[in-house]
């Protein structure tokens, strides 16, 4: 679904991400760790076209998104892509329910009654009804974060990319959250995040470790294993090495 | 220092924009401020300096026909509060028999008169302010023609009449504490007496002027009564020494009231836009100010770091305005410089504009200190945490139908959630507005040919003025065979002035102006009441209502032929011809005491007005002929001439003013919403949408302000320039507009000045990139 084929990023002077080739399939949920200033967020923008690369390219289905102009960016990001931040950026003059709906509005694919009824699933399914005309400041932090991923899911995207989803959550969020994502790549939606929480990545199927801009590591999870045990092991390796 | 000065230098680096846009307004600010007081100081100067050597009347009686030589010198020798008095002999000569390079002066209303330099007091200076000199064949010219005809020393002067032609050479301009400015009707040359002598056996009437300088602390209003009392030559104009210096004031002064004017709502416009900028910065700094706050940095020592950046604003642009307002007060006060000079007391425009600015640099600093000292007041933790104390600026919702228009719901919808933020702009939006259009609509109104009601007379075309003359009579009766089969002419009405004498509020008789004919022709539009009907019945000018202290349905005595008839009061009217003070009441005056016959003229449709004023001046060669429009913008020549230079600058400064708020709140705004661009730039919005979504909102304040502004230009500018002309005999002025320039040109020009701006100014949106805003 995308290949990422040797790209790098120099931002003034300093090479950010260095030759960095991977692919992520459909259905795929890949997690990107790392400590921190090692260029993952970087490495998660400059694959969904948020960000410019300096080299090679990010070819989207067969589309080199790396060549797209700005508004042809814009609206690849609106059809194709959901995304998802650690501080739920919203809208403050939107409800919660209008901020869900807003893309879908947007991308005018659908009816808004359409759009509507949709995001009325979606929040029921994130068990988060009843929040829908508040204001963004008078919800919690996890219900914020699910509103979050509802807005992201609402134009039914290829691909959902999550930048530290729970970095701002407590325990009880943010067992909410990795269930409904676990639950999403369940019915096939392909997901990539960047975290630094190791419960967060053992959701994923595939983890890559980038350090100092690289991919230093990668670890792709056998059925039937205990990914976290798995996981500590494998990051154990990188911090001996650090 | 040099620490706090890095930082200042590293801020002015990251806020570039936004520091020279301050910077720009408070510089404009400090120039208007000083520029202002600069034009009040050498105004103040100049007519102190001018009064100081030229020793004005503190009593002028104007007065045609012969008087009782020795009654008049009895009354002077049994007053003793009269310190000096004077006779001037001024020789009225026709403005057709005076030719001035090789062009008559027909067309001025300006009544022209010959006099010789003064003895004792009420000098004619020349342009050094030293009492001016003529030898046999020189002439001296009233400063006026200056700057209306561009006389020039050298230049001749030919007085015409019959046979006799006299040729006067130009060796001097003439500075006249009485009757310099345009507003004073009358206006003395300087001529020797051998010539004087001479030309008075030729051509011209006499009309005398009594002055009077009084002793110190007499009162006028002493004179007056007394003067009048014992019957003293009286039937022309009056003016007392305070009458005079109001009428300098205004002609000069109004530049001066106008710019301070500007500069005070530039200066609240700055403010609330530093305030807004200090804000905006102080909230972003929250954290910072928090960090130094804990490590035991005082109150004191955090605002010294902060205010030290609007410091040194406030000195750059109070030595930039000083320094530039040199050249721009006098370039405002060329005008009250040719007419009065220098002056005695040049040290006023440094020291009131000084003064100026340090008030502008110290209200300023005032505003910085408490916005500051609010800001500080957060605890450690509340600012830590980013605490805002600000209420919720609540929710718009999206329309249920669909985003059709996307960028204009959007846009809409965080306006009016946002609105107050706008405020600011919105006020330098509506002041653009008014400032164009104000001045604009003054013109228009004058221009339009209904300004004739101000005028005391109804809509017409041609003005014929038959005076000055023995044969008065015949004259109007020529004119009146001649308009009665000329076939070009539609209508016309003749009407008699002559003086006579009414009862004041304080039972003293006073000598008004009269005018009498038949008021249905040229219906005139009354402030109350109704024209006078039979021959009981008087109407007033506003001025002389309100110094009669009468009303509708008052009643008044009046003596005509030593006489008392009452009459009422039918209503008054508005009138700003001679000084204001005019009646209307069917009172026929014998022939001899007919001041002058004025016959309004309309002409048929298709008939040019040029064509025909030069057609009846050729035949009606001893009247004075004059088009309406024109008659018009030379009585107010001193109010407009001022007003065009105000236009112009009035509209450069609101087109910068508006060019520079909407850069500098897009700056601001665009900081401030850095966040909400990221979202939207993630969701899919393109910059482009961005840039569309704030120039709505731009767009949608402005069209408010503008509305607003042009009502306001209507509204109050019918109140202010009923102000500006009520000393002048005009209260209630109704705007007439221009509709094409006011309510579509102009808001268009403004908007397409914004639009430009804001294509430029949103450019700014593509530098907040999602990365660096997400991952902040």
């Amino acid at each position: 679904m995308i290949k990422v084929e040797q790209i790098s990023k120099t931002f003034k002077d300093t090479l950010v991400l260095e030759d960095i080739s991977f692919e992520i399939k459909k259905g795929e949920f890949v997690a990107v760790m790392g400590p921190s200033g090692s260029g993952k967020s970087t490495l998660l923008y400059s694959i969904s076209g948020m960000d410019s690369i300096s080299e090679g390219g990010v070819l989207f289905e067969g589309t080199n998104i790396s060549k797209l102009n700005e508004n042809e960016l814009s609206k690849f990001r609106l059809n194709k892509m959901g995304f998802v931040f650690q501080n739920a950026q919203m809208l403050k003059n939107l409800s919660i329910f209008d901020n869900i709906t807003l893309p879908g509005l947007v991308a005018n694919k659908e009816t808004a009654e359409d759009i509507r009824e949709r995001a009325a699933k979606l929040m029921k399914r994130m068990e988060i009804e009843g929040i829908e005309e508040r204001d963004i400041r008078e919800v919690s932090g996890g219900q914020l974060q699910r509103a979050s991923i509802c807005r992201a899911m609402i134009n039914n995207p290829d691909i959902l990319f999550l930048d530290e989803p729970t970095g701002a959550l407590n325990s009880g969020a943010t067992d909410q959250v990795l269930s409904i994502l676990e639950d999403l790549n369940r019915d096939g939606m392909t997901i990539m995040t960047v975290t630094h929480d190791p419960r967060v990545a053992s959701k994923a199927r595939k983890v890559l470790y980038i350090q100092d801009g690289k991919i230093a590591g990668c670890k792709e999870f056998q059925k039937g294993v205990d990914r976290e045990r798995e996981l500590e092991e494998w990051l154990i390796g990188f911090q001996k090495k650090a | 220092m040099k620490l706090l000065l890095k930082l200042v230098q590293k801020d002015f680096k990251r806020n570039k924009v936004i520091t020279t846009a301050l910077a720009i307004f408070l510089i404009l600010s400090a120039i208007f401020m000083a520029g202002g007081l600069r034009v009040a100081g050498i105004m103040s100067s100049s007519m102190k300096g001018l009064n100081e050597l030229a020793v004005p009347p503190d009593y002028l009686q104007m007065h045609k026909g012969t008087y009782d030589e020795d009654a008049y010198q009895n009354f002077i020798e049994t007053h003793d509060y009269i310190k000096d008095s004077l006779i001037v002999k001024m020789l009225n000569i026709r403005n057709s028999n005076i030719i001035i390079n090789g062009k008559t002066l027909e067309k001025y209303l300006m009544e022209n008169g010959f006099v010789v330099q003064n003895e004792g007091f009420d000098f004619l200076l020349n342009t050094e302010n030293q009492i001016a000199v003529v030898e046999k064949g020189e002439v001296g010219v009233p400063v006026y023609y200056v700057e209306e005809l561009g006389v020039e020393v050298g230049d001749t002067i030919t007085l015409q009449e019959g046979d006799y032609s006299k040729e006067l050479t130009v060796t001097t301009i003439i500075r006249d504490s009485t009757m310099n400015t345009a507003l004073a009707t009358s206006k003395r040359f300087l001529i020797s007496q051998a010539d004087h002598d001479e030309i008075s056996l030729h051509m011209g009437k006499y009309e005398y002027l009594f002055e009077f300088l009084l002793e110190d602390g007499t009162s006028t209003s002493v004179l007056e009564a007394d003067y009048k009392d014992a019957k003293m030559p009286s039937n022309g104009v009056v003016l007392s020494g305070k009458a005079i210096t109001l009428i300098n004031a205004f002609s000069y002064g109004l530049i001066a009231y106008i710019i301070i004017a500007i500069s005070f709502l530039l200066i609240m416009i700055a403010v609330l836009c530093l305030s807004y900028i200090i804000r905006a910065t102080m909230a972003e700094e929250n954290y910072t100010i928090g960090e130094m706050k804990a490590i035991g940095f005082s109150g004191k020592a955090i605002e010294k770091l902060y205010q030290i950046k609007y410091i040194m604003l406030i000195v750059v642009a109070v030595v930039i305005g000083y320094l530039a307002a040199i050249p721009f007060g006098n370039f405002f006060s060329s005008s009250v410089i040719l007419y009065c000079g220098n002056g005695v007391r040049e040290w006023m425009k440094w020291v009131f504009s000084f003064i100026g600015v340090i008030l502008l640099g110290l209200i300023v600093m005032h505003r910085c200190h408490r916005i500051m000292r609010k800001n500080l007041k957060s605890t450690v933790m509340e600012l830590m945490r980013g605490e805002e104390k600000k209420k919720k600026e609540g929710h718009y919702s999206l329309p249920s139908a669909g985003l059709k228009h996307r960028n204009l719901t959007i846009a809409l919808g965080e306006l009016k959630c946002k609105w107050k933020e706008y405020f600011v702009i919105f006020l330098v939006f509506v002041f653009s507005s008014f400032l164009i259009l104000f001045p604009m609509n003054m013109r228009s109104t004058v221009n339009n040919p209904s300004f004739m009601t101000y005028m005391g007379v109804g809509e017409c075309d041609i003005r014929i003025d038959i005076q000055y003359n023995e044969n008065l009579m015949e004259q109007k009766e020529a004119a009146q065979t001649y308009l009665e089969n000329d076939s070009e002419i539609e209508t016309y009405a003749i009407y008699q002035n002559g003086y006579v004498e009414i009862k004041n509020a304080d039972g003293e008789f006073v000598d008004i102006r009269v005018q009498s004919g038949d008021e249905s022709i040229f219906p005139l539009e009354y402030l109350n009441g109704s024209a006078p009907a039979g021959s009981q019945e008087i109407a007033l000018s506003y001025l002389n209502a309100n110094e009669l202290g009468k009303k509708v349905g008052d009643s008044i005595t009046i003596v005509y032929k030593e006489e008392e008839h009452p009459f009422i009061v039918s209503g008054i009217y508005q009138d700003i011809t001679y000084g204001g003070m005019t009646a209307k009441a069917g009172i026929y005056f014998d022939v001899e005491d007919v001041e002058v016959y004025i016959i309004y003229v309309d002409v048929k449709d298709g008939v040019s007005f040029d064509k025909k004023t030069d057609e009846l001046r050729s035949i009606l060669s001893d009247s004075k002929i004059t088009q309406i429009n024109e008659f018009i913008s030379q009585t107010l020549v001193g109010v407009m001439d001022n007003m065009s230079l105000v236009e112009g600058a009035s509209i450069s400064i609101s087109i910068v003013l508006s060019m520079l708020i909407t850069v500098l709140f897009l700056q601001l705004i665009t900081a401030k919403e850095h966040s909400a661009i990221a979202i939207k730039k993630a969701i899919g919005f393109t910059n482009r949408d961005l840039r569309i979504q704030f120039g709505i909102r731009i767009l949608v304040i402005q069209v408010i302000a503008i509305f607003i502004g042009t009502l306001l230009s209507k509204f109050l500018g019918e109140i202010i320039f009923g102000f500006m002309l009520s000393s002048m005999g005009a209260s209630k002025i109704t705007m007439l507009i221009n509709p094409i320039t006011a309510y579509l040109i102009c808001p268009v020009a403004q908007l397409l000045v914004v639009f430009l701006t804001v294509m430029v100014g949103t450019k700014v949106v593509r530098k907040y990139h999602i990365r660096n805003q997400i991952m902040e």
